[in-house]
């Protein structure tokens, strides 16, 4: 029964759910510091903040990765992407808000109707986070900070600005030339362009509008990025490659799918 | 008439009058059947007068009959290949659009945890 307290974000106490209004009400200290202190210490549920987890046949880690990120971040939206297995129902049993696309769209297609949802519900600030378990709930606070602290409306999370070698030398190969790739298409320069961990304000993310279905997303919502004119900044990420992940993730061959569907994406409109 | 006039008019007349037909029931917009007949009848008269296609192409400064025919047939197949394209592309925004609809329509909330019991008749599925 600990109180959630208000100083996670720049005390925006109007901006909460009512429950956690209710502990603010006897937490005079923090209600009259104009600038709480850091945010998540040990209690804070972070109830503005909405993660969004695309997944297309998952089940056998989405509990896991839901029921882990639960414990800091109460809402958590899973779509899952017409998945032929459990992955709806392991979702929920974990807790996570399930939205089920009817047939499988793509993870742009995904991503997008988490992102329209997690608007609807108000969220002040939406990570995208990815389904098999490579991405580190331990990176959030490090990406959250900036757009808290209203330094940057979108943060990025980069593979390559802390640690590059823990990745895998032909995932690097393949990274490197999509790094390559999105410096030439949209200008922008990047340390790691493909990279799934994201996390948005709410102004940034009213701006984003993915209509790229498949994977080429990853490029588009840069491109979107930059046209908007949000801030962003890349964060140093942790991604933990395991066997599943690395089955499961884009082989390099998908590489030219992906880089087809952009382009042809920016021709039609 | 040789054999193979007589039998590729077949399939020509079969479909000049199921556009004529598409249209009277509504099912071909007026201007759309009037292009498909169109079509149908340059590719009947080209077939019934080969000769025709050369007054045609010599005024068009192309060599043969035939390859105007073919020059036609390709931009004709390009262009329609094209145009369903991009129809296919509207569709398939629109399916997700509607997919994306249906999900959030749909959501699943998490069964709340029990701490509370839940308001009203008290089920458990």
């Amino acid at each position: 029964m600990f109180p959630t307290c208000c100083c996670a974000s720049s005390c925006p106490i109007w901006a909460r759910p009512l429950d956690s209004l209710r502990s603010t009400v006897f937490d005079g200290y923090h209600m009259l510091s104009p600038r709480p202190i850091e945010p998540m210490d040990a209690h804070s549920k972070q109830t503005d903040v909405y993660i969004v987890i695309a997944a297309f046949n998952e089940a056998d880690v989405i509990g896991e990765v839901v029921a882990d990120l639960l414990g800091d971040y109460p809402n958590v939206v899973v779509v899952d992407d017409g998945s032929d297995d459990h992955t709806a129902d392991q979702a929920g049993k974990a807790g996570a808000v399930v939205l089920r696309h009817m047939i499988n769209r793509g993870q742009g297609a995904a991503l997008q109707t988490g992102l329209t949802y997690a608007l609807q519900q108000g969220a002040s600030y939406i990570v995208t986070f990815d389904a098999d378990g490579q991405h580190d709930k331990a990176d959030l606070p490090k990406l959250l900070h900036p757009l808290r602290s209203e330094e940057a409306d979108v943060c990025l999370g980069s593979r390559f600005l802390e640690d590059g070698s823990a990745v895998p030398l032909p995932r690097r190969v393949v990274l490197w030339l999509a790094v390559l790739f999105t410096r030439v298409t949209s200008g922008l320069r990047l340390s790691d362009a493909h990279n799934g961990l994201r996390a948005f304000s709410r102004a940034a993310a009213e701006h984003i509008d993915l209509r790229l279905d498949r994977m080429a997303h990853a490029s588009e919502v840069l491109d979107q990025i930059r046209s908007s004119g949000a801030r962003f900044q890349e964060i140093p990420v942790r991604i933990r490659y395991t066997e599943y992940s690395m089955a499961k993730g884009q082989h390099g061959s998908a590489a030219f799918r992906i880089a087809w569907d952009y382009l042809v994406g920016r021709v039609f409109r | 008439m040789n054999l193979f006039q007589t039998l590729a008019l077949i399939p020509l007349l079969v479909m000049a009058s199921l556009t004529v037909r598409g249209a009277v029931r509504g099912q071909i917009r007026k201007r759309v059947a009037f292009l498909w007949l169109l079509l149908w009848l340059g590719a009947a008269a080209a077939l019934v007068w080969p000769r025709s296609t050369v007054f045609v192409a010599e005024r068009l400064g192309i060599g043969r009959g035939a390859d105007l025919v073919l020059y036609v047939g390709v931009l004709l197949s390009l262009s329609g290949f094209f145009y369903v394209y991009t129809r296919f592309r509207r569709l398939d925004r629109q399916i997700t659009l509607l997919v994306r609809a249906v999900a959030i329509e749909n959501a699943h909330l998490p069964t709340p945890l029990p701490v509370s019991p839940p308001r009203g008749t008290a089920k458990t599925s």
